[in-house]
């Protein structure tokens, strides 16, 4: 049903938009095209058309422009988390909202900007690993610009940022972890995305959490690296290094405490702050609550 | 689609980090103090009084690429004084630091030296003496202490502890 009031508004529209002269044939053309199912035909015949002066400020020419490539995108290109068609749709979907304001056009390119731009935050989401990271930081950025043309005051998005800050630095916690020290960078963008996501939200007590760890790693990491060659004063500064990391640690477990008191890994993380500070009488007391919670 | 973005991640282990900086002091001293000829043979051994798994790991860590001069290390957990009287090194964990003077006791006449884990040791018999000072770990040192055990301490290593009498 919905299917059909669709096609027979897309009918309407596209009826509304034909004319005697020859641009606009052309988009008529490719519409007719698109419903025999040529989709090259139909792609290269609007591409032409909305190159011309005639039409390339016509709001329906765009709208036609958007759907066949949407089309291409959903018969052949679902499965490339990079596919070119489905940015073209979004580009002349977004040029025809632009354009056309009447409220029937306004209404169908907000719905198809917001269906592929959802296809993108899905693609985002199915590339959160080690190798594909990149496109999914790129499909996320493509689909919040798209996602907040549409629906400025989506009550869900800042969630959503901070989902996705949080993911991403967990992939980049991965690469790091991997080769601790060959991918240093990748230790300094997972601290970015945890503070992006906590620049969202202060009290995730995820991002608190793992930004602390991170912290304390670091420092654990690099006493244990350390050579049993080390003179003492070069093993003071390695002291320095690590004190100062395991005091900017602190704050963030302390704060992921304060969320989550019984959290065990929030404890065990404080007891060993505070014991690597030599400061034995709190890591005990933290100890001392964690065997209370595993009781 | 929802984002997984939990991790957890557990923190590394502290008590390690903390064992791998006395060892790093521990095989300083060997650099630093020599021995009397007589002591230059066989294992150069190493008693850890006390119970401190980590500690005893990351020293046997150490020993298994570390030598003084010609010798082996030996890693050895010891229990009463009287395990002691072999060791070149002596380290009374601070558990077990009123074992102090029956270890003194049974070093005399030997040449070994005393480390110990507690306030005030230093000035109790122990030659050098961890300690705590702005969140890092430190040491102090008392040369007579360990000089009448016939050790010869470098100049080096009493400038970078703390001095005590």
């Amino acid at each position: 049903m919905l299917k059909t009031k669709r096609t027979i508004i897309f009918g309407l529209l596209l009826f509304l938009a034909v004319s005697l002269n020859a641009q606009q044939s052309r988009v008529t053309a490719a519409y007719t095209f698109l419903q025999q199912g040529k989709l090259d035909s139909a792609k290269a015949t609007i591409d032409v058309a909305i190159l011309h002066s005639e039409t390339q400020s016509d709001g329906q020419a765009w709208y036609v422009r958007g759907f066949i490539y949407k089309t291409i995108y959903n018969q052949s290109e679902k499965s490339n988390k990079q596919s070119s068609s489905r940015i073209e749709g979004l580009i002349s979907f977004k040029k025809s909202l632009t354009i056309d304001t009447t409220q029937e056009n306004v209404t169908e390119n907000i719905k198809n900007i917001k269906y592929l731009a959802t296809t993108l935050y899905n693609d985002a989401a199915a590339s959160l690993d080690t190798i594909d990271y990149k496109i999914a930081v790129n499909n996320f950025d493509i689909f919040r610009e798209y996602y907040l043309l549409v629906d400025p005051s989506a009550e869900n998005f800042k969630q959503k940022e901070i989902d996705f800050a949080n993911a991403m630095a967990t992939v980049y916690t991965r690469i790091y972890e991997a080769d601790r020290k060959g991918k240093t960078d990748f230790l300094n963008y997972a601290k970015a995305s945890y503070n992006k996501a906590l620049s969202f939200d202060p009290n995730n007590i995820n991002a608190n959490y793992n930004m602390g760890i991170l912290y304390y790693n670091q420092a654990v990491n690099l006493i244990n690296q350390s050579d049993y060659d080390l003179d003492i004063v070069a093993l003071n500064d390695v002291q320095d290094n690590s004190i100062n990391l395991f005091k900017q640690s602190l704050p963030f477990m302390e704060k992921a405490y304060a969320l989550d008191p019984n959290k065990k890994e929030t404890l065990l993380g404080l007891s060993g702050i505070y014991f690597s500070l030599n400061e034995k009488e709190k890591s005990n007391e933290f100890k001392q609550k964690l065997e209370q919670i595993g009781k | 689609m929802i984002l997984s973005s939990w991790m957890v991640v557990l923190p590394d282990q502290s008590e390690e980090a903390n064992a791998k900086i006395k060892t790093i002091y521990i095989y300083n001293f060997t650099k630093y103090i020599e021995w009397p000829a007589s002591y230059k043979e066989g294992n150069f051994v190493v008693g850890v009084l006390g119970t401190n798994t980590p500690l005893v790991t990351e020293l046997n860590k150490m020993a298994s690429s570390k030598t003084v001069g010609t010798q082996k290390f030996e890693i050895k957990s010891v229990f009463t004084p009287a395990d002691c009287a072999k060791c070149h090194i002596v380290y009374i964990l601070s558990d077990n630091s009123s074992q102090l003077n029956g270890v003194l006791g049974k070093l005399k006449g030997k040449s070994a030296l005393i480390v110990t884990d507690k306030s005030g040791l230093a000035t109790k018999g122990s030659g050098i003496n961890f300690f705590v000072d702005g969140n890092k770990q430190k040491i102090e040192l008392n040369r007579s202490n360990i000089e009448k055990y016939k050790l010869k301490v470098a100049s080096t290593l009493v400038d970078m502890a703390v001095q005590v009498k």
